[in-house]
């Protein structure tokens, strides 16, 4: 039999061996320019790794083909270093992970040793028993979760920490800036609207904006928002949340079914107005094309297609793109933007797993300010999205993929991103959340009567998995939302 | 039924009651030898799991009181005493009634595209004729594919700028821009449409066997009469038809009520809620939301209703096989 | 002007092969599809035209999915990435456990359903009430039983295993594999048997010798029409089974998301893999088919 091995992978190996060597190959190869070869985080990882499971071990996950691609190289060499490898994958769409691994809980399984899945599913996982805290381990390597802001928080559930993230996703504003600057087009808005164009700041002028350059007849629709049913729940949040609004009261009933609720279900329906008709039954397969092509003035948008959006190899409208934080509402009395993180996808690990100990590490080991630098900054597979301190620093990988303007829009909004709800039970409320999303904006609801079915379909909801569990978890909930109200 | 009888009841000349009583002995031996495996895997594996469902249906299970112990006892712990509320609950719910619905008419419309396909099919095809073989494959070809293949497939003909829109462009002439998936009045129809492409065949096969085994006698007859073909079709054929014609028809109902795969597959129960049938509010309720013991309730709805369609089928079912016994033990003519 | 009987039968001849010609294109077309697909290039997945066969076919659907050649690709036209990690859960593997499995489980169900069969036909194990209510095990949906089944089957070892998969299957299949053959079984004249009787043959051998080979074509039938129901169960198959037992059905839905999986390519390449065998087991027994399929209602 005849191996290949790559060259990169050679350099990387020897690299990690030995410490002055590797820094000076670390910047002979492009690669590496953002990895910290000093490696003081990772050898601590490697060496309680070592300690722990001394004659290495052979794990499996379920695990999305397109994630895993981003990080595989560095769990080979977490493999390479410790014995520890992935030799399994059982890929899935990251959408059915969190049935899977629900279904993992029901059947307590010891087969899995872990899930990379939407931390947002920790609540309901750890609920149900599946999930492995990491505090211990991460105490063992002294190991921090260095994120940006407080997202770090999303990861942890009634004061322990259940997941490492690998993808940081927050929505951003996406605006075309050859229309948005063009002078003509700015005059033209003036003229029209009496006011001059800016960057918007509430979901309104947004969508005034968005109007203006609704041009169906040019192949340009005003939004690339998604409407479909698998995603488009994110955008609901961000109204919800802009509003001042809470999707549920302290005393853990829905707050939905009142004039914020109406309001954040009627902003999300009065996008379709300057959406492409077919926008109901598209994801992103059919949205980032229309984005990238440049049919499309504007949108919020998951982070990572801005990396995509600026390649020029892959992108029409490479060097076309203004981002900002996302546009807020004043219906709350004041201005408030909250950006939403949805699916925020990590790495959690199987509680029922004899393999467990192992698996914390290799999370651990693909969690640090290096190694994530090399998932979030791969160029060809941007799904996984900054989120780490050292990834802001910069001069940083991913400020190379992103481009300065895209991490700043990033940062800005990690100020401000909300979660999406953060209970147990997280399938079952979203679930009906986007029945009636897809019912209203297929014409068959009004705003206020989707917001009233939602609320019906949530209490009873609330009623199954239990009320006095859920308000437990409020507190939880509730800390992880953002202090300001707009971005510095 | 009755050769059996004389069979058994064959006497035995030399050595009488005690040769008869080890031949039955035999068969009882036969009959229990093949019939304990049977029942020991009904014993061992329905059995529990159908305890289990009932005991689920008044005691609520909570996924999230489960706690992290593997063993088998925690899902009894996990479960609270909650009587019939979990029953009432179902009888009010909306969804579940629009399901059955659903389902219903989902499957009354397949079995009937089924039936008149299959039947008009096997009625230009059971007389022999030139290229009659290669018909015959082609036409049971969607029975040999999967079911989620053709979901798949499916979609990457049905989308709005697929091969089909084209297609009907171009016989129309006009731009074509039908969702056949994505519109709510549409999609159940559509996934109907691929249930009948899938399972024609089947109703096709049953149909051909019914009509080439007919006694060609009593059409002779009516021909010599003079009788039209029409005729000898309403009057003679089709009677004689009617068991084969019953069977075709429930076994393609009962099938059809538990599609899931093209369902699941393509829609998930959407747009809106316009392709929740019964398996997939089911599936939606024990495992998405993983509230059990909601589902164990729908299940046990579900399993009534479908022993009552059953039984009124086996009815049915029973009631032309034994007039069919009956005719052709009047008229002995067996091959 | 009246048509002269043979102008009838020639304009009967024409419509049936009229309307013959309809279906059999009706029918054809989502299989060509299928494979026109598989050959496709990434751009031309969603193009509009829609392109019916590829003037730039190509084998990467095949060797991305089959032969596990991988590597980073960006569609021109649409800017899809297409990159195709490795997953070391391989449709191959996912055939081999499919090929086992609805073998066995139809092996196991056509020659327990047929000695059932015999035995009832021909001894009553089974009164004709209970050989309906047999039918239960089929037409009851499984949804509405695998719940409870993961959970007892989590109990046992079951769960994720051939064994639990093939039990479900068999138990499943049975009702249609009774049925069937002794629709076969009861045709056989029994003149046959008596005589291996008479001769000293044991029942079983009797069973094996005389009367199965008696009605092979038809349990060639049977067993294509279970082998299609297993080969192709989908609910079951995704339930129970985990890392261990993943079937070529479940294989597939790993291909598509409910937002971002429309790997057109990708997806035919492999639904070619997973309907071929089933079509050559059919075209093989095509002969043995046409008999089959009546379930003793009709009488020969």
């Amino acid at each position: 039999m005849f191996k290949t091995i790559k060259l990169s992978e050679i350099t990387r190996r020897e690299a990690l061996k030995s410490g002055a060597a590797a820094a000076a190959m670390g910047v002979a190869t492009p690669m590496m320019a953002g990895q910290a070869f000093a490696g003081a985080e990772e050898d601590r990882i490697v060496a309680a790794a070592k300690k722990a499971v001394p004659n290495g071990q052979d794990l499996t996950g379920i695990m999305w083909g397109l994630y895993s691609s981003g990080a595989k190289p560095v769990m080979d060499e977490f493999g390479d270093l410790t014995g520890i490898s992935i030799t399994k994958l059982q890929d899935i769409s990251a959408f059915d992970i969190p049935q899977r691994a629900m279904a993992e809980a029901l059947s307590k399984s010891p087969e899995f040793d872990f899930f990379h899945v939407d931390t947002n599913m920790i609540p309901s996982l750890a609920s149900a028993g599946l999930l492995e805290p990491l505090d211990d381990y991460m105490a063992a390597a002294d190991f921090k979760i260095n994120a940006v802001g407080d997202f770090g928080k999303f990861l942890t559930y009634k004061g322990k920490t259940y997941g490492i993230t690998t993808d940081g996703n927050v929505h951003v504003q996406f605006v075309r800036k050859d229309l948005f600057e063009n002078p003509d087009e700015r005059k033209a808005f003036a003229d029209k609207h009496g006011r001059e164009l800016t960057w918007p700041e509430t979901w309104e002028e947004d969508l005034e904006i968005m109007k203006f350059f609704h041009r169906p007849d040019q192949d340009l629709w005003g939004s690339a928002n998604l409407r479909d049913r698998g995603s488009s729940v994110a955008w609901w949040y961000m109204y919800l949340h802009s509003a001042g609004g809470f999707p549920f009261t302290d005393d853990m009933d829905p707050n939905i079914d009142n004039e914020i609720g109406e309001y954040a279900f009627q902003t999300y329906l009065d996008v379709k107005q300057v959406s492409h008709p077919e926008a109901a039954g598209w994801g992103t397969p059919q949205m980032i094309p229309r984005i990238i092509n440049g049919q499309a003035y504007s949108c919020q948008y998951w982070d990572g297609v801005a990396a995509l959006a600026e390649n020029p190899k892959k992108s029409k409208t490479a060097g076309k793109w203004l981002f900002g934080p996302v546009p807020g509402s004043k219906k709350s009395g004041k201005l408030l933007k909250r950006s939403v993180s949805t699916p925020n996808v990590g790495i959690l690990v199987n509680r029922h797993s004899p393999r467990k100990e192992a698996m914390a590490y290799m999370a651990m080991y693909l969690g640090t300010g290096a190694n994530s630098a090399r998932i979030v900054g791969d160029p060809v597979n941007t799904f996984h999205d900054p989120w780490h301190v050292d990834h802001f620093k910069p001069g940083s990988l991913a400020e190379k993929v992103y481009t300065p303007g895209g991490m700043d829009a990033i940062k800005k909004n990690l100020q401000i991103v909300t979660p999406p709800i953060f209970l147990t039970g997280l399938l079952e409320f979203e679930t009906e959340l986007k029945r009636n999303l897809s019912e209203m904006y297929a014409g068959d609801k009004t705003a206020k009567q989707a917001a009233s079915d939602t609320s019906e379909a949530w209490g009873r909801a609330i009623r199954r998995i239990g009320k006095r569990r859920l308000k437990e978890e409020l507190a939880t909930y509730k800390s992880l939302f953002p202090s300001v109200d707009v971005p510095s | 039924m009755t050769a059996d009888t004389t069979m058994n009841a064959e006497p035995a000349p030399r050595r009488g009651n005690s040769r008869e009583a080890t031949r039955a002995q035999g068969v009882k031996r036969f009959k229990w030898t093949v019939l304990t495996p049977l029942m020991a895997l009904m014993i061992f594996i329905l059995l529990p799991a159908f305890l289990l469902q009932g005991y689920f249906s008044f005691f609520s299970f909570s996924i999230f009181d489960a706690g992290d112990d593997p063993s088998f006892l925690s899902y009894f712990r996990a479960s609270t005493w909650v009587g019939l509320d979990l029953w009432a609950d179902a009888f009010s719910d909306d969804k579940f009634g629009y399901a059955i619905i659903r389902s219903l008419l989902f499957s009354t419309g397949v079995t009937t595209g089924c039936f008149l396909l299959g039947f008009g099919l096997a009625l230009l095809m059971y007389r022999p004729f030139r290229g009659q073989g290669v018909y015959y494959i082609f036409f049971i070809l969607p029975m040999l594919t999967v079911p989620i293949v053709i979901a798949y497939t499916g979609e990457m003909i049905l989308y709005q700028n697929g091969p089909l829109n084209d297609i009907i462009g171009m016989v129309t002439g006009t731009r074509s821009e039908v969702q056949f998936l994505y519109n709510q009045q549409a999609a159940l129809t559509t996934i109907g449409l691929l249930e009948i492409w899938n399972w024609t065949p089947f109703s096709f096969i049953i149909m051909m066997a019914g009509l080439a085994a007919l006694p060609k006698e009593p059409q002779e007859a009516a021909q010599i009469l003079g009788a039209s073909r029409w005729r000898i079709f309403w009057e003679v054929q089709l009677p004689l038809l009617r068991p084969v014609i019953l069977l075709a028809l429930i076994l393609r109902f009962l099938e059809s009520m538990a599609e899931f795969p093209k369902t699941w597959g393509l829609l998930q129960g959407g747009p809106g809620s316009a392709t929740e049938t019964i398996p997939v509010y089911i599936f939606i309720n024990a495992w998405q939301f993983f509230d059990l013991s909601y589902g164990a309730v729908l299940s046990y709805l579900v399993l009534f209703m479908m022993v009552a369609i059953v039984m009124s089928a086996i009815w049915l079912l029973r009631r032309e096989k034994k007039s069919l016994d009956e005719m052709y033990q009047a008229s002995p003519e067996e091959s | 002007m009246a048509m002269t009987k043979s102008q009838r039968r020639t304009a009967y001849a024409a419509m049936r092969y009229f309307l013959l010609t309809i279906w059999l294109l009706i029918v054809a077309f989502p299989i060509f599809w299928m494979v026109s697909t598989s050959f496709k290039p990434d751009r031309e997945w969603f193009a509009w035209p829609p392109v019916y066969i590829s003037e730039n076919a190509t084998l990467q659907n095949y060797l991305a999915v089959w032969a596990d050649v991988e590597g980073h690709s960006v569609d021109e036209q649409t800017g899809e990435i297409k990159t195709y990690a490795q997953s070391l859960q391989r449709p191959w593997v996912a055939l081999g456990n499919s090929a086992l499995i609805s073998f066995i489980a139809t092996t196991l169900s056509v020659l327990f359903g047929s000695v059932l069969a015999y035995g009832v036909s021909r001894y009553q194990i089974l009164s004709e009430g209970r050989m309906f209510q047999l039918l239960m095990l089929r037409m009851v949906p499984p949804i509405v039983l695998v719940a409870p089944i993961s959970i007892w089957y989590s109990a046992l070892g079951l769960l994720d295993t051939v064994t639990g998969l093939v039990i479900l299957y068999f138990l499943t299949t049975l009702p249609y594999a009774v049925w069937m053959s002794k629709s076969f079984i009861d045709e056989v004249p029994r003149e046959m048997e008596q005589a291996a009787e008479i001769l000293g043959a044991s029942r079983w051998r009797t069973i094996w010798e005389v009367v199965l080979p008696l009605v092979r074509s038809g349990l060639v039938a049977t067993f294509l029409f279970i082998l299609i129901l297993t080969w192709s169960e989908y609910l079951l198959a995704l339930l129970l089974s985990k890392a261990q037992v993943v079937t070529l059905p479940v294989e597939l839905s790993k291909y598509q998301g409910s937002t971002e999986g429309r790997v057109y390519g990708r997806q035919a390449a492999l639904s070619v893999g997973i309907t071929l065998p089933l079509i050559v087991v059919g075209l093989i027994i095509r002969k043995h088919l046409a008999r089959g399929f009546s379930f003793g209602m009709v009488r020969r």
